[in-house]
């Protein structure tokens, strides 16, 4: 088989050998970078369960699509795209959902523990997922794909399907709706107070 | 946009995050240049927002749970799986050349059944592996589920074996995450609080909720859920970690314990309480129970 000579074969070769129809090449892809991606996933969609169907329907959906990556972008950056479509697919879904009272089972939600670990070492990462959650799902996702994942502004705008200044702009939407929580996310004691000493508003 | 007669008022934070963004240009961009360099409020909160985005961007990722790994590689196996069986029919049915035309014909009619057959397996995994998350934590259904739903892939016959997988009772230790996966749960418990012993019997009861024994949970009606928004509204950032009804001084109430930061706080409510009303006949706070 050509290009086996490697021990670590890069993403678009195990991509390459799984449209040739090696049938371990996707399930490596995946194990490379199911962090990552699950992260983008859970971060979302804000819910574990969701998340997890979410990223299954991006997997499926990249398995039998793989033949049509075209290699004008990383792999990862095709997956990512993948991924967070699948899961603005699942929230538009949810949304749909007759629930009984949307915004309070969704507020309610955000006060529920989603990590197992119960240790506070993870404090602000959870701080960090329950502070996202009060944002609108194409803001979260924004901030996601730019803040959290690195990516280029324009990258970003490729990934999310929108324009450059869209991405822009729910970025920094998102960004001044999540001022109110940055002092708890330093996990600062005494920042609060100087989170807002001229409008005398609680930080 | 509007706030900003002059440089003596503040732009709101969107219009700082946009201004940081690049999107204000021009005059008013000039305007807000000018505020920011002589205002130390704004200028803290521009701040503030560069730091958001460097806190995004250090946060840790959340590492794939074990289940979740399990399902999604049953769901990538029973993916391939099905995709070689598919090629493999493909690849005998031209090799074949012309030989008599009947087995030919068998295969023809194999491909087809399973091109009709692919969505249906494709939903039996799916539901399939939704039973072994709801299950997160506790390893052995789980692997059982997406097990069988990735061996016999093609097969409707995974999904009611999935269902039977569905847990009977809440394990012990994972109460927590089972609360966030099943929605919020109410506990119906047998204890009698005391207004001088609130701080002590609560301390006892989340050790026995913890251990799975603090009485039997089911899913939290409508009113409750409001009455849990409407009681920790003052108090949040909160995580909910128990809510039960119980008795206090000997009279029905709803007990809503929730983490704030390193404390746990309670609240003890008449079991009128809903999103509209609350009653809170007692309040008081708990060394977090998990601190240790």
């Amino acid at each position: 088989m050509p290009g086996t000579d490697g021990e670590w074969p890069s993403d678009t070769e195990l991509l390459r050998r799984h449209v040739a129809g090696d049938s371990d090449a996707f399930g490596e892809l995946f194990r490379r970078h199911r962090d990552r991606l699950w992260a983008v996933a859970l971060r979302t969609v804000c819910d574990p369960e969701e998340a997890a169907d979410a990223l299954q329907d991006a997997m499926i959906s990249a398995f039998r699509r793989a033949a049509d990556f075209r290699g004008d972008s990383a792999v990862t950056t095709w997956l990512h795209r993948i991924v967070v479509n699948a899961s603005l697919d699942r929230l538009r879904r949810r949304a749909v959902r007759p629930v009984t009272s949307a915004g309070d089972e969704q507020a309610l939600e955000a006060l529920l523990a989603h990590d197992p670990d119960p240790a506070r070492a993870a404090d602000t990462r959870l701080d960090i997922d329950a502070a996202l959650r009060i944002l609108p799902p194409p803001q979260r996702a924004a901030l996601v794909v730019v803040d959290m994942l690195g990516y280029s502004v324009d990258d970003a705008a490729a990934i999310l399907d929108t324009s450059p200044g869209t991405v822009k702009s729910r970025c920094a939407r998102g960004r001044a709706r999540l001022l109110p929580y940055v002092a708890h996310l330093r996990g600062n004691r005494s920042a609060s107070e100087r989170v807002s000493p001229a409008q005398g508003g609680d930080a | 946009m509007n706030e900003l007669e002059g440089n003596m008022t503040h732009p709101d934070s969107e219009v700082l995050a946009e201004f940081r963004a690049g999107l204000i240009t021009g005059r008013h961009g000039a305007r807000i240049s000018a505020h920011l360099a002589a205002c130390e409020h704004c200028a803290g909160l521009c701040d503030q927002l560069a730091e958001i985005s460097a806190l995004l961007a250090v946060v840790p990722a959340p590492a794939m749970p074990e289940a979740v790994a399990r399902r999604l590689e049953g769901a990538l196996a029973a993916e391939a799986a099905q995709r070689d069986d598919a090629e493999r029919i493909v690849g005998d049915s031209s090799r074949d050349g012309t030989p008599s035309p009947r087995p030919r014909r068998r295969w023809d009619f194999r491909l087809v059944a399973l091109r009709v057959l692919a969505p249906a397996a494709g939903v039996a995994v799916l539901a399939a592996g939704g039973y072994g998350l709801s299950r997160i934590g506790e390893s052995s259904t789980v692997s059982e589920a997406s097990g069988s739903a990735a061996s016999s892939a093609a097969t409707a016959a995974a999904l009611p074996q999935a269902r039977a997988a569905v847990p009977s009772s809440a394990a012990a230790s994972r109460l927590g995450a089972i609360q966030a996966h099943n929605g919020l749960q109410i506990v119906t418990s047998q204890t009698n609080y005391l207004r001088a012993t609130l701080r002590q019997q609560l301390a006892g009861e989340m050790k026995r909720y913890a251990e799975g024994a603090a009485g039997p949970l089911r899913p939290a009606t409508a009113p409750v859920k409001g009455c849990v928004l409407r009681v920790t509204e003052d108090t949040r950032p909160v995580t909910v970690k128990l809510v039960e009804t119980a008795r206090f001084q000997g009279q029905p109430a709803i007990v809503i314990v929730a983490a704030s930061g390193r404390h746990d706080v309670a609240w003890v409510t008449t079991p009128t309480c809903s999103g509209s009303s609350d009653h809170v006949l007692a309040t008081t706070t708990l060394p977090g129970t998990y601190a240790s």
